[in-house]
């Protein structure tokens, strides 16, 4: 039952977010024609927001891997840092992909080269391409492990930059939903209740992803291992 | 007992996932000849490799005359004597001539010396001006095995010298010259650990070292090598070396030259300048630049060819660097911009641009540099984390503007 674990992460995971979905486009009332130029594309947020969610968690993940592995040397770690790029590469992607058709939607471009936000979110999201993209043109070694893990420990920089972003250089991108203070009391509740699915949702998911990359990133390490000693190596 | 000049202590290193070298010892002192025959795959490139700190430690640390130069808290510092080095690539720019090189190998060691007897011992003297990529691979080896000979050889104060596989390519009157030097340089005082099966080197040897056991064989007395050296001045040596390097391959204009013209030349094909407002057209004059330091650091592309970035890595903490060329070249840039954009020379705008070029360049030699310990660097993505710089060149496009 323990190793179906992951699998049933995915699994409620997949059918919450379809459900936010569902409720997203057909239940959740719609934002004050006013106040938007484009208010129907606004429901892309409740795909947008819990996957820039889910991309934070990723990040964290990949900064955790990437620090056990570079001072601790822990295989562990370089599980962690493996599963945090993936998945901080997919949902980093869904997140721009989304955010750039509600920027054509509501801006009239779907992107802005001088908004911090949307610069730092992007930069996190072409370094994790570049870790995933590295790491399968090198062979598996210290030297490659050494190297990645300190592009993730820079790159984590990026992290709480993008997050205040939106606090104290807000451009283009909209101000925070989650986390936001006492501001945030804007969103009605059912809105707020659609969100609150999606991040659970994305949560869930994201967390079954990671746990089958650290499976199979573990499989993958046995077998290298099998194959040295075939080899007659150390 | 004479002093030690190399000592390994507990040194444990990995290379890919193996563990290369576990729990090794070496101490090697004045007039150690230190020959490793382990078989292929044992550890004798590693013991060289991180004698000359180039590679990081588990565990253990490495001292050179006593003082640590590399330990596995990540402590590298450079070591207070010049060694030799030559490594199995022999580390020299297709480009530099036998004569420049060996002439910065001098200067590193703070010496300097005629070098036309040695050149006339190894066969070299007729090819003294000619460039290291014209010459055969057995020429270029044995410039690469003077190289590591040479801080030996300028000095009469004790110094390590360490070679992997200085025999590869040689022919016989070359391998007779090197195994008489190394005689006469032990015979003076100075060390040598030597990563070598040819029996040639073995016969050298004072030490036979399979990295498991050792033993010793007497080596009969020979006239001492006389130091060759004078003391010299030598400041700014990697900028002179990176300059030369851009002089000599015209890596520079061919790379981030060329790249900055062909954005000029695409955003004149298509865009009327007349038309178009002063930030957008400041935007242009700066992309040039932009896109030159983007192209990265000439010199670091340069100093992939033959592991020569490693040679110099051993030797120094700051790699040649042509630090004057970003400037010179993104005020070249950026003043042709504005004639051509904004129809008269601007110097204010000529000075940001050589900054904005410059740091980019900076930038980018940072991550590149960052990447070079991989099996295969030139394997990965760098330009995915240049975007990086496109946020704070836009705002100094709109700071510009307002000038």
């Amino acid at each position: 039952m323990r190793r179906r674990i992951p699998e049933m992460f995915l699994g409620i995971g997949f059918v919450g977010i379809m459900s936010t979905l569902f409720l997203g486009l057909n239940w959740a009332p719609s934002v004050s024609i006013n106040a938007f130029e484009s208010p129907a594309a606004q429901r892309i947020f409740y795909w947008h927001v819990p996957s820039a969610w889910a991309a934070f968690i990723a990040f964290g993940v990949l900064f955790t891997g990437s620090a056990l592995w570079f001072f601790k040397r822990s295989p562990f770690g370089w599980r962690l840092h493996v599963a945090g790029t993936e998945a901080g590469l997919a949902c980093g992607l869904m997140t721009v992909w989304s955010g750039c058709v509600w920027g054509a939607a509501e801006w009239g471009t779907p992107w802005d080269w001088t908004d911090v936000r949307l610069n730092t979110f992007g930069l996190l999201t072409l370094l994790a391409l570049f870790l995933v993209l590295g790491r399968q043109s090198q062979p598996d070694g210290v030297e490659t492990r050494d190297t990645f893990s300190t592009f993730g420990l820079y790159g984590f920089v990026l992290v709480p930059l993008t997050y205040v972003a939106t606090r104290v250089w807000q451009i283009r991108h909209p101000g925070p939903v989650i986390g936001a203070g006492e501001d945030g009391g804007s969103l009605q509740s059912s809105m707020a209740l659609v969100l609150f699915i999606g991040a659970l949702s994305f949560t869930i998911f994201i967390i079954g992803h990671m746990m089958i990359s650290m499976r199979i990133t573990h499989l993958e390490q046995r077998l290298e291992h099998a194959q040295k000693i075939l080899d007659g190596g150390n | 007992m004479p002093a030690s000049l190399l000592s390994l202590v507990d040194l444990e290193v990995r290379r890919g996932m193996g563990r290369v070298l576990n729990g090794f010892n070496l101490e090697v002192a004045s007039k150690d000849v230190v020959v490793l025959h382990g078989k292929n795959g044992a550890g004798k490139s590693t013991v060289i490799e991180s004698c000359a700190r180039l590679l990081p430690l588990e565990k253990g640390s490495v001292h050179h005359h006593g003082s640590l130069v590399v330990d596995s808290e990540g402590r590298r510092t450079l070591a207070k004597q010049p060694f030799g080095l030559t490594l199995q690539s022999n580390c020299i720019l297709g480009d530099e001539t036998v004569e420049n090189h060996l002439t910065t190998v001098c200067s590193l060691s703070g010496m300097k010396t005629d070098l036309l007897p040695l050149l006339e011992a190894y066969g070299l003297a007729h090819r003294r001006h000619d460039r290291i990529g014209q010459l055969s691979g057995g020429q270029a080896r044995k410039v690469a095995v003077l190289a590591g000979l040479l801080p030996a050889m300028l000095s009469s104060e004790p110094r390590l010298v360490l070679l992997d596989e200085p025999a590869t390519g040689l022919d016989e009157s070359a391998l007779a010259a090197l195994s008489s030097n190394i005689g006469q340089l032990r015979q003076a005082g100075h060390a040598f650990v030597i990563a070598s099966h040819h029996p040639e080197m073995m016969k050298c040897a004072t030490r036979l070292h399979n990295l498991e056991s050792e033993t010793r064989q007497e080596q009969p007395e020979c006239q001492p090598w006389q130091a060759i050296g004078v003391k010299g001045k030598f400041t700014l040596l990697p900028t002179k070396t990176g300059h030369r390097y851009l002089r000599s391959t015209r890596a520079g204009l061919a790379r981030n030259g060329l790249t900055a013209l062909i954005v000029l030349g695409t955003l004149l094909a298509f865009i009327d300048p007349a038309t178009l407002e002063k930030p957008l057209l400041v935007g242009f004059v700066l992309a040039a630049p932009f896109a030159a330091g983007l192209a990265g650091d000439p010199v670091v592309y340069l100093m992939r060819e033959q592991r020569a970035g490693d040679w110099w890595r051993a030797h120094v903490n700051r790699l040649p660097a042509a630090d004057f060329f970003a400037p010179i070249l993104g005020f070249i840039l950026s003043g042709l911009g504005s004639i051509l954009f904004l129809d008269a020379f601007n110097w204010k705008l000529s000075l940001i641009g050589a900054a904005v070029l410059w740091v980019t360049l900076l930038c980018v030699r940072f991550i590149e540099l960052s990447t070079l310990r991989l099996a295969r660097p030139n394997a990965v993505f760098i330009r995915l984390l240049l975007p990086i710089l496109i946020l704070p060149w836009a705002l100094v496009v709109e700071y510009a503007a307002t000038l």
